[in-house]
């Protein structure tokens, strides 16, 4: 076989991978320096701690309120899911039969699969008109648990299947009950791997949209809900609003700054996530 | 006692709540299959006002943007994912991986934005389009949001493949183009397979963005392959008419059911990655 | 069995020795001089020299960490960061025609422990033939590798079953038949038998017998009586150089270093 030939084949096939790869690597980063150079008129500290007081519509002012909502709705979303998760998790490791593993496994994989806005649907009918919730708070935060729910599982999951089984055959051959071992054993050891975990999913709820649309926020008019049953109004839903609301340049900008604060708190949390769980590894 | 109970109570609540879900969707898109029987999955007409809710346009819509994001996000992709794990240095790999995770994380209201005002004004200049809310549109800001999850998960399958093996087929200096095609891509293939269908789960499943470029006209497109045309997808048609529809109505029905049908798609998929997986 | 195929061998062998010139005579198939290599700040080989007859086998010996695996891969390229001069047939394996993979068709190298492709035995085999339909056309090549690698008989009814259900030892071999199946000009061998059954020990050591009658085979080995029943010549590396080298019979019984003898009796060496 002749050795130029080959080289050339080298060279033709290095040549499609990097004219595939570069655009598949350059346009997001293009995408993400075009959002910033966009929101950068608008982003100073006036705009993140400024509070529209209704008569603009959110749109003259700053977008504190929207802040607010959405690390509400985020917090209390994981608040919910958080010992439904960890109760799961554990009762994987610790009682379920290898049937009941396998069920609960294709169970998430499934509910994880499932798009957010199926979620949105559902407490639309169930939370918000046949418990008459009413768009409000909880009902927000009830279908964000839901969407983060699997996450959180399938996190906690991979964390109790990295401690080794010495570990656990240790505490057991001391004759400590499964209680012991979890609190003594197993949580202290993955506390950090479970935090992350958390981040991430706080991060995820974040960053959804559809499900809260029609189920908790309303566009503008709110700062602080009274109670958990009134409507917020959050970040993603108000630059989705902001994003039709035609041609007015100063709102596009506004959309744009909300759009950055919003790629900086769900970057940020995912950056915190990773540092945790590089302190956690060691 | 109190541990156990607790244990198997959440286990058994948060695995219900696919049941659950699925359930009050039926339950809710009930009255529409009982009016109507099936027929209308497959009608091509939706107009709520005269009671016609064929569901054939948006499910076209949706196949086809997650068709082109595919086409677009699949090799681009697993290229990336290649030249990251085969051809950069350590050190580059590293921030051009943590980057990509960062992308993937961007929330999709921001792609939406993005599409809107960066994208649709492209378009309608470089394509000459009357408007470009179109098929492409949504195509490609999904290629755009899946391409982060593709990279990552194909960059892992590939980083997975043994040192030895990439050692035994340089030792038969076959050249790295059959290093790529026959070794390195036919081991990663099962790993890149799940990535796929997570991102078209992904894809389908995708709300705020599509419905801001989609164009939202239900209309299958003409010819069908047309996608430089305005149409709808599931998910938008969702998201376009339930604050419209009025409790209880048939047009509220109609959309559960839209949803319906997603959840059962998606959890097909999910099935299939998940078999596939377990395969491996 | 065994006795048979010694005495075919042995007749093959007579008749062909008159053609052949002795090996001293014609050019080395592999010539290393002054052959230096640092990996990570350290350093690995301090300038090793020799040389590779055109045909028979030798043996390379010595305690863990001499280099002996470092050596194999500077050898057909693996590691290409050494100083000093190899040259393969004459020719300088740095300006070798077509680079670094056509000089790794040239010199083969078999791992310790086997890896197989994921595919089926004959795909495995044919793996190094370029061109699909090559590989298609390639069932007389594959025949005759796989019984170069003493490995045609198991499984001659089966080539088209996935290669991962062989066992290690047949796996080893198969790795062998994928190496002889390019034509290399000369096999290198990595412990090839170190975590092998006896009997597969013994297959091996038959085909790399008779390999080396064609072609010269450089085999790492930590087992002495395997390179003394491989006769040829053997190397003793200790340290990241050469201390001694010469017929096996010879080093073996009558070593002339003193850090050999201490190897040969006690299998270990005082050298770092």
């Amino acid at each position: 076989m002749n050795a130029q030939r080959l080289l050339y084949r080298d060279t033709i096939s290095k040549s499609i991978v990097w004219l595939l790869a570069v655009p598949a690597l350059l346009i997001p980063a293009i995408v993400l320096c075009y959002i910033f150079w966009q929101a950068a008129p608008v982003l100073d500290w006036g705009f993140i701690v400024g509070t529209a007081d209704g008569a603009g519509f959110g749109i003259t002012d700053g977008i504190f309120a929207q802040l607010l909502g959405s690390l509400l709705l985020a917090v209390m979303a994981c608040v919910i899911a958080a010992p439904f998760a960890l109760g799961t998790a554990l009762f994987y490791r610790t009682y379920a039969s290898p049937r009941q593993q396998r069920l609960l496994t294709a169970m998430f994989n499934m509910l994880q699969g499932i798009p957010p806005i199926v979620f949105g649907l559902c407490g639309l009918v169930v939370l918000v008109n046949l418990f008459a919730w009413g768009i409000s708070l909880i009902s927000g935060a009830v279908v964000l648990a839901l969407v983060v729910l699997p996450l959180l599982v399938l996190n906690t999951l991979a964390t109790l299947e990295r401690i080794p089984l010495d570990y656990t055959e240790a505490g057991m051959a001391l004759g400590l009950g499964s209680g012991t071992i979890i609190w003594r054993l197993w949580l202290p050891r993955s506390w950090l791997n479970l935090l992350t975990g958390l981040l991430l999913a706080m991060a995820r709820a974040l960053s959804e949209t559809a499900p809260i649309m029609f189920t908790a926020t309303v566009f503008s008019g709110v700062v602080w809900p009274d109670s958990l049953f009134s409507p917020v109004t959050t970040l993603q839903t108000h630059i989705f609003y902001l994003a039709q609301e035609g041609n007015d340049p100063q709102v596009i900008s506004i959309a744009w700054g909300s759009a950055a604060v919003l790629v900086l708190l769900v970057a940020s949390l995912g950056l915190l996530a990773r540092l945790l769980h590089k302190l956690g590894e060691h | 006692m109190v541990l156990k109970w607790w244990l198997s109570a959440s286990a058994l609540l948060s695995s219900m709540t696919i049941v659950v879900v699925l359930g009050f969707l039926l339950q809710s898109s009930w009255p529409l299959i009982q009016q109507q029987g099936a027929a209308f999955i497959v009608g091509t007409e939706w107009y709520p006002f005269e009671s016609l809710y064929g569901m054939l346009p948006a499910l076209i819509g949706t196949l086809w943007s997650v068709t082109l994001a595919l086409l677009i996000a699949l090799p681009c992709g697993v290229a990336a994912a290649i030249l990251c794990a085969e051809l950069l240095p350590q050190r580059v790999r590293s921030t051009v991986r943590f980057a990509m995770e960062l992308m993937a994380g961007v929330p999709s209201v921001v792609y939406g934005l993005l599409g809107i005002w960066l994208l649709l004004p492209l378009l309608e200049s470089q394509l000459n389009l009357l408007t470009g809310r179109t098929l492409l549109a949504a195509g490609l800001l999904l290629a755009l949001m899946i391409l982060p999850t593709i990279m990552v998960l194909s960059e892992d399958a590939i980083r997975a493949v043994r040192q030895s093996q990439r050692e035994a087929v340089k030792c038969l200096g076959i050249g790295w183009d059959a290093t790529l095609w026959r070794v390195l891509l036919p081991q990663a293939w099962p790993g890149i397979r799940v990535a796929a269908l997570l991102a078209t789960g992904r894809a389908m499943g995708e709300t705020v963005a599509v419905m801001l470029v989609v164009g939202s006209i239900d209309r299958i497109p003409e010819p069908f392959y047309n996608f430089l045309q305005p149409a709808q997808t599931l998910t938008s048609r969702i998201g376009r008419e339930m604050a419209e529809a009025s409790v209880a109505s048939l047009h509220w029905a109609a959309l559960l059911f839209c949803g319906l049908m997603l959840a059962m798609i998606a959890a097909a998929i999910s099935l299939l990655t998940h078999r596939k997986a377990a395969a491996v | 069995m065994v006795a048979d195929l010694t005495a075919a061998d042995f007749l093959q062998a007579s008749q062909q020795s008159p053609e052949k010139p002795s090996s001293n005579i014609e050019a080395a198939a592999l010539q290393v001089e002054s052959l230096g290599l640092q990996l990570d700040g350290k350093v690995i080989l301090h300038g090793v020299s020799f040389s590779l007859p055109t045909s028979g086998v030798t043996s390379v010996i010595g305690p863990s960490g001499a280099g002996k695996s470092s050596l194999l891969r500077c050898l057909n390229g693996l590691l290409t960061q050494w100083s000093g001069t190899i040259s393969v047939a004459g020719a300088s394996t740095r300006q070798w025609h077509g680079g670094w993979d056509q000089l790794r068709r040239h010199v083969g190298l078999i791992a310790q422990k086997p890896v197989v492709f994921n595919a089926s035995i004959r795909a495995n085999v044919c793996f190094g033939i370029h061109g699909w339909r090559q590989r298609r056309r390639a069932d007389e090549l594959v025949e005759k590798s796989l019984q170069q690698a003493a490995l045609w008989d198991e499984v001659k009814d089966r080539l088209d079953a996935p290669a991962v259900t062989l066992s290690v030892g047949q796996q080893q071999r198969l790795c062998i038949a994928r190496a002889v199946a390019i034509k290399p000009g000369i096999l290198l061998l990595d412990e090839p038998t170190a975590s092998l059954d006896p009997r597969s020990k013994q297959l091996i050591e038959q085909s790399m017998q008779q390999l080396a009658k064609e072609t010269p085979l450089l085999c790492v080995t930590h087992d002495l009586e395997q390179a003394q029943r491989l006769e040829g010549s053997t190397i003793f590396m200790c340290d990241g150089r050469v201390i001694e080298q010469g017929e096996s019979k010879q080093l073996f019984t009558q070593p002339q270093c003193i850090e050999t003898r201490e190897f040969l009796r006690w299998s270990v060496c005082d050298c770092n």
